[in-house]
């Protein structure tokens, strides 16, 4: 027992590192952040193209319909090995300018950059879902109300639709970035110096795991009051919901 | 009041093999109150909502003064027909996220490109009308049903339609909300207001209606005067029907 401690909680050692550990989360932390951001927009207009009225916007909607499924299907270390090699390949060969190839935006490295790029594309896709089922649970009448006083589709979506179907949305989008912050760590096999990828450092030069023990501590402090915060918001909805019922 | 306002031809309507809507022919005449009534399912919604194209009808010609609104088995001028038709819901259906004030201004404000400011003044006014000068800051859930329908009525004379169409918009309010708004749409009509309401108040077609027209079975069956069509009907269909609701 005392030797499984010395093992996962070895704390001098912990506490050695504690700084080093911490730098990483910090990349982890922008990382989640901006991609999230990005995710989140990115989502929204794809959820818009896929909900597109009419015969001649038909091509635009499977066009979405398309993409979503795609990258929904493929997995998301696919996505960042084929986005980075790639664009690289491409800026090598003079396809692509260096600067969007190898993008070092901001005084982050490409690592960084990448993996911005591939959680927007593939959590774009899975947001893009959870949208949906916001825009779709706004009842019918209430696009009836909005186009019978002449507003144009869009408008209606804008101003009536959509901000109804996100306040409906806050709990799911918020339990797909705390999905989104875990799968940052893919990253860290293009060699963006991430959490995973510090304690991975400290284990192969000091043979010493307790460095993934301080990585994992870091998310929990995250994650877990995230997960808090998503019950709240559905308690909140459902008294919304189910106000005057004793 | 002879000056024709909207012509409706051979309106055809079916959902697959039902024929909901059978070359209805209807026209409406400026100022001019026509109450729709008849059994449930025999088409009456359908063609309200095909008078502004929240149904797209099959066939048919829909002439807005002498503008072709649908013909050929499309619509034409989708935007100039909604402007000039307000319609209210029996669901009310106003936007939740907004306060009465703001449900009234929207429209207004992208549609017509009216100034914010106007758009208060104005909606202020409406509410007024309606009733509801103290409820203009409230959300639609701290309203009963029948001060929601109320804030709907508004809304759509917001625009300063031509034509108002009324879609039973009184069925889904408890008894005692009723008059409040029967009371709104009957000064409406006494203020000249074209408007064609589906409805289930015999009394109110009998009260403010010109023209009563008798559905069934995706037909006009009968229609003429109030007095005549609820008073003395023609056909068999329409007095079964009156035997039925106004027994009691």
């Amino acid at each position: 027992m005392n030797e499984f401690f010395n093992t996962f909680f070895d704390f001098t050692f912990m506490t050695d590192n504690f700084g080093l550990v911490l730098e990483g989360f910090w990349v982890t932390i922008k990382l989640s952040l901006v991609g999230g951001f990005f995710a989140l927009i990115f989502g929204l207009i794809l959820a818009v193209l896929r909900q597109l009225p009419g015969k001649t916007l038909a091509p635009v909607r499977w066009l979405a319909i398309a993409y979503i499924d795609a990258l929904r299907g493929i997995p998301l270390l696919l996505v960042i090995l084929l986005l980075s090699s790639g664009m690289a390949t491409l800026a090598s060969e003079g396809t692509i300018p260096r600067e969007i190839g190898i993008p070092q935006w901001f005084g982050e490295s490409d690592p960084f950059w990448y993996g911005v790029i591939a959680l927007t594309l593939t959590y774009g896709a899975y947001m893009a879902e959870v949208y949906r089922a916001g825009i779709e649970a706004v009842p019918r009448g209430q696009m009836e109300a909005a186009r019978s006083l002449g507003m144009s589709h869009g408008q209606a979506m804008r101003y009536i639709i959509v901000p109804q179907a996100i306040r409906k949305v806050v709990p799911p989008l918020l339990n797909d970035f705390i999905a989104l912050m875990k799968d940052t760590a893919l990253i860290s096999t293009i060699g963006l110096i991430e959490t995973v990828q510090t304690g991975r450092d400290l284990y192969s030069e000091f043979f010493n795991p307790s460095g993934y023990t301080v990585g994992a501590f870091l998310f929990l402090i995250v994650t877990i009051p995230l997960a808090r915060l998503v019950d709240w918001q559905i308690k909140k909805q459902d008294e919304k919901f189910q106000r005057g019922i004793p | 009041m002879s000056e024709k306002i909207l012509t409706v031809k051979n309106l055809k309507k079916s959902y697959g093999k039902l024929d909901v809507l059978t070359d209805i022919d209807f026209e409406l005449e400026k100022g001019e109150v026509v109450c729709v009534i008849g059994p449930s399912g025999s088409g009456k919604s359908t063609m309200l909502r095909c008078l502004n194209m929240l149904e797209l009808p099959d066939g048919g010609q829909i002439m807005l003064r002498d503008n072709e609104i649908f013909g050929d088995g499309k619509p034409k001028d989708l935007d100039v027909l909604r402007r000039e038709v307000g319609m209210v819901f029996q669901q009310f259906n106003l936007f939740p996220h907004m306060t009465a004030e703001e449900n009234v201004s929207i429209a207004q404000k992208k549609v017509r490109n009216r100034k914010t400011e106007f758009c208060r003044e104005r909606s202020t006014e409406l509410l007024t009308k309606v009733g509801l000068a103290d409820k203009i800051g409230e959300y639609p859930d701290r309203l009963s049903g029948g001060q929601q329908q109320r804030v709907a009525i508004a809304r759509a004379l917001a625009m300063d339609p031509e034509i108002m169409l009324f879609d039973e918009v009184t069925s889904a309010l408890d008894p005692e909300l009723v008059k409040g708004v029967l009371d709104v749409m009957r000064e409406l009509a006494d203020g000249g207001m074209t408007m064609v309401c589906v409805t289930h108040e015999m009394n109110f077609a009998r009260e403010v209606a010109h023209r009563v027209v008798f559905m069934d079975g995706g037909v006009v069956v009968e229609q003429g005067d109030p007095d005549d069509v609820l008073g003395n009907p023609q056909q068999e269909r329409t007095k079964q029907f009156l035997g039925l609701v106004l027994d009691h």
